[in-house]
């Protein structure tokens, strides 16, 4: 776990220390719709809503080797929604009882000038892209199904490219610290999703 | 001669006889050649035992033949008919001859028999029987078995039919339990546990947080007895339904004016109320399922009720009481709401028919309380939306709007407030009983208060929280010209709001007494605002008017009105004051020099003081023609205008 370097105060108690509980896959462009449809048919009875996001992601350079890294998203095709503002901690694989990848995460929704702060705070844009998919939901589980396209332009949203072929799939739940229980409802939740997609907990830094 | 011949052959053992006879016939193939008995015996017939030796000759041959067929007869007829030409009774001599020799053969052989050195007696062969009985024997038996063996077929036969209907019946059976499983799951979310199939009835996927469980189980009902007749609604599926939800339910809303005794708390009871008939067509799992949904429904009701009854904290606590919830949204006013379940066992409905009577439900509060839950239920669903960007968390778009718009501290507040079930429900009673007082006040109002009528026109179409009515107070005949009172009464949950013709609004609150008295006084107003415009219809002139007058005595409702009208050329003037309480009361001011009885004063000599007004009579108002106020007045300005 890496300290923030704002301040040096673990962040405790609270919605604060919340966690994030995810399962990762991805399907390619032409299954994409028997993924959907049996998602329509697994999720809550809630009307399918598409999204298209554009995501920012700042570093700040501490003293530390790695640097701190935060996230801003906002939403392109709702408007009057506010920003969102991501901070995401070490993925920790855990053991074979746990079903999910596991990190820190903490959501704060913020005003439109937030790159503005960011910068001034010293924060520099490392990459962005835009993110573009269909999000459902089952009780507290989350299962986003989206495209990530390249930004040809730095700033410009319309001239966009896809990143691949493919979808990423992510079921993720925000949970308190702790409750590893929803690890097992996520798994039997990814078990209904076979074959269409395999869901697993990726280890970002064996891919790297 | 055949008589004789007869006497022979039965004496000859028949055996012999029949063989050679049969031998003859041709069809019969037996010819048995002789056994050694028979063969002594024919030649014990040949040795001489007849003491006559001119017979010897003659019988070896034909001897033997005439005793054993009778196909040699000629021989022994021409014997025959020659000795009865010589003895007559040569023929019984010869038979009792022949009868001797076959004794004394007879004899013999026995006596040879005795010794069983030579011979030995066998029984005599049956082969010659069956022949002859077989083929009828046989042809019984065959038929017999043969039938035995269709029979047989037509028993394997039948049996396996009715094996394969019993097979096919059991396969429709199955067949209709699949099928009505298709139609059940048309209508209900089900899903596999196990070896059994489970249902949802409860309201949680249309938003409902009520933490009953709610599940049903689908029966496979097709091992039924096959002999027994099947009954009519007989169907191969069925649910069960948790014993809890068994039964039938509603939520009793009724508003009582007294408080009851405390010992009658919480022991509301049912009327028994029929369980609904299923529809045509629709299956019978259908309506009981509908039942104990509703059932589940109504205790969801109940419980969020309850829940907000301990809840909320109000001037006059809310009572919960077992299944009676009560609460006084007016004084001396109890408004109370008790869930109903009766299930099927007969103490509840024992209790049930007694002592309530279904009067004074409040089926549209009951309606509204099914109609809250549903609205609260898509609420609950509606209230979370997908996230955007889709990286953040679930939860209230306001809410997440809070931060960034640095919401203050009222703005989170009226975000979290949202009004619950009970006071929505309490506050729709408040009005419900509002504007049935109201109706009351204005009914009680119109029986009896004769002359100023009052008419109320009900809005149809209402809010939950507010109806208005429209009050005309008119006198009858002068509907045309007495339009001045017209009332506007907004009926709120609280507070009555009164907007009068020229727009003032005045605010009563929800004591009965207070519309009354404001009627009432409107009422009298009417009068003196008839008068007034009656006095423009008959050419009077208007001297005075007022409507709060400040002199005379004091109203206990309100304040009197007057007004003081002339006649056209100005001898005769009107004044009338009319008080809620005092009523009305009518005098005419006379020209001075109509005045007999006044006293002639010595200041005003002059002729022309005469036209000076004189002092005010009063009418015996009571004692005038006519059927209402305004008809009197008219009469009365009639007199009073001078025909030219």
């Amino acid at each position: 776990m890496e300290a923030p370097p704002v301040t040096m105060m673990p962040v405790t108690g609270g919605t604060i220390n919340m966690m994030e509980y995810l399962l990762q896959g991805s399907v390619l462009d032409q299954s994409l719709e028997s993924l959907l449809h049996r998602l329509r048919g697994l999720c809550d009875n809630m009307e399918p809503e598409t999204f298209l996001d554009h995501e920012m992601v700042f570093l700040l350079k501490g003293q530390q080797a790695s640097p701190f890294v935060l996230r801003a998203r906002r939403s392109m095709d709702k408007t009057g929604m506010p920003w969102h503002l991501r901070y995401l901690g070490q993925p920790e694989i855990g053991d074979k009882n746990r079903h999910a990848l596991v990190r820190n995460c903490v959501d704060i929704a913020t005003s439109e000038n937030l790159t503005d702060f960011l910068v001034e705070m010293g924060f520099r844009m490392d990459h962005e892209f835009v993110a573009k998919g269909h999000v459902f939901r089952k009780g507290i589980m989350k299962i986003v199904v989206y495209k990530i396209f390249r930004i040809l332009m730095p700033g410009n949203t319309e001239s966009i490219e896809p990143l691949s072929l493919s979808y990423l799939v992510e079921l993720s739940v925000v949970a308190p610290a702790g409750q590893d229980m929803v690890s097992d409802d996520m798994r039997n939740f990814a078990e209904q999703l076979k074959p269409l997609v395999h869901l697993e907990k990726i280890d970002p830094k064996r891919l790297m | 001669m055949s008589g004789v011949s007869a006497v022979r052959i039965s004496i000859e053992s028949a055996c012999e006889k029949q063989v050679q006879e049969v031998g003859l016939d041709g069809s019969e193939t037996y010819l048995q050649p002789l056994s050694m008995s028979q063969n002594l015996a024919r030649l014990a017939q040949r040795i001489d035992f007849s003491q006559g030796s001119g017979s010897e000759e003659d019988e070896p041959g034909p001897g033997g033949r005439d005793w054993t067929s009778p196909g040699d007869a000629e021989d022994e007829e021409g014997l025959v008919k020659f000795q009865p030409s010589l003895w007559p009774w040569d023929s019984v001599r010869n038979s009792l001859r022949s009868a001797l020799t076959e004794t004394c053969v007879l004899y013999d052989v026995l006596g040879i028999l005795k010794d069983k050195k030579f011979m030995t007696l066998d029984p005599v062969v049956q082969d010659p029987p069956p022949p002859k009985q077989n083929p009828q024997f046989l042809q019984l038996i065959s038929k017999k078995k043969s039938l035995a063996g269709a029979a047989q077929i037509l028993l394997k036969g039948a049996e396996r039919l009715s094996k394969s209907v019993a097979e096919n019946q059991e396969n429709k059976r199955q067949r209709d339990f699949n099928s009505e499983l298709l139609r059940l799951r048309q209508h209900w979310k089900l899903r596999k546990v196990g070896d059994k199939i489970l249902g949802d009835l409860s309201y949680r996927s249309a938003g409902s947080l009520f933490p009953h469980h709610g599940t049903f189980e689908v029966i496979k009902n097709t091992d039924i007895d096959l002999d027994k007749k099947i009954p009519e609604d007989y169907c191969p599926l069925d649910v069960q339904i948790p014993s809890d939800l068994e039964g039938s339910a509603y939520i009793k809303v009724s508003i009582q004016k007294q408080a009851p005794d405390i010992g009658d708390l919480g022991t509301v009871n049912l009327f028994k109320r029929p369980l609904p008939k299923s529809k045509p067509g629709a299956p019978h799992w259908q309506t009981k399922l509908e039942a104990a949904q509703n059932v589940l429904l109504c205790k969801e009701i109940f419980a969020q009720l309850s829940r907000e009854a301990v809840q909320i904290k109000s001037q006059i606590p809310h009572i919960v009481v077992k299944n009676q919830i009560i609460s006084q949204p007016f004084p001396g006013l109890q408004l109370s709401i008790s869930l109903c379940h009766s299930s099927n066992d007969k103490k509840s409905q024992k209790s049930a028919s007694d002592r309530q009577s279904p009067e004074d439900h409040l089926y549209v509060l009951e309606h509204n309380l099914h109609q809250l839950i549903r609205e609260f239920h898509k609420q609950t669903l509606s209230s979370t939306v997908m996230p955007h960007p889709a990286s953040a968390p679930f939860g209230h778009k306001r809410m997440k709007l809070a931060g960034p718009q640095a919401f203050d501290k009222n703005d989170i507040n009226s975000l979290q407030s949202n009004e619950g079930l009970l006071e929505k429900i309490i506050k729709q009673a408040k009005h419900i009983f509002l504007r049935r007082r109201t109706a009351q006040t204005i009914d009680s109002l119109a029986s009896c208060i004769e002359d100023p009528q009052i008419q109320a026109h009900w809005s149809n179409i209402n809010d939950v929280y507010e109806s208005s009515v429209k009050v005309l107070i008119t006198s009858q005949g002068y509907e045309q010209i007495c339009k001045s009172i017209q009332l506007q009464l907004n009926i709120g949950v609280e507070q009555i709001r009164v907007v009068h013709r020229d727009g003032r609004v005045i605010t009563l609150s929800h004591q009965e007494q207070e519309l009354q008295d404001f009627l009432l006084s409107q009422m009298s107003q009417h009068q003196v605002h008839a008068v007034q415009q009656l006095a423009k219809v008959m050419g009077w002139h208007v001297l005075s008017f007022s409507n709060h007058v400040g002199l005379g005595p004091v109203e206990s409702i309100g304040n009197a009105s007057a007004i003081t009208v002339a006649s056209p050329n100005g001898d005769y003037a009107i004044s009338v004051r009319n008080g809620p309480e005092s009523g009305s009361k009518v005098l005419v001011e006379l020209p001075r020099s109509q005045c007999k009885d006044l006293p002639k004063s010595d200041v005003l000599q002059d002729g022309k003081w005469n036209h000076l007004r004189g002092p005010f009579k009063e009418v015996q108002w009571n004692k005038m023609e006519g059927r209402n106020f305004v008809y009197k007045m008219e009469l009365l300005m009639a007199a009073l205008t001078p025909c030219y």
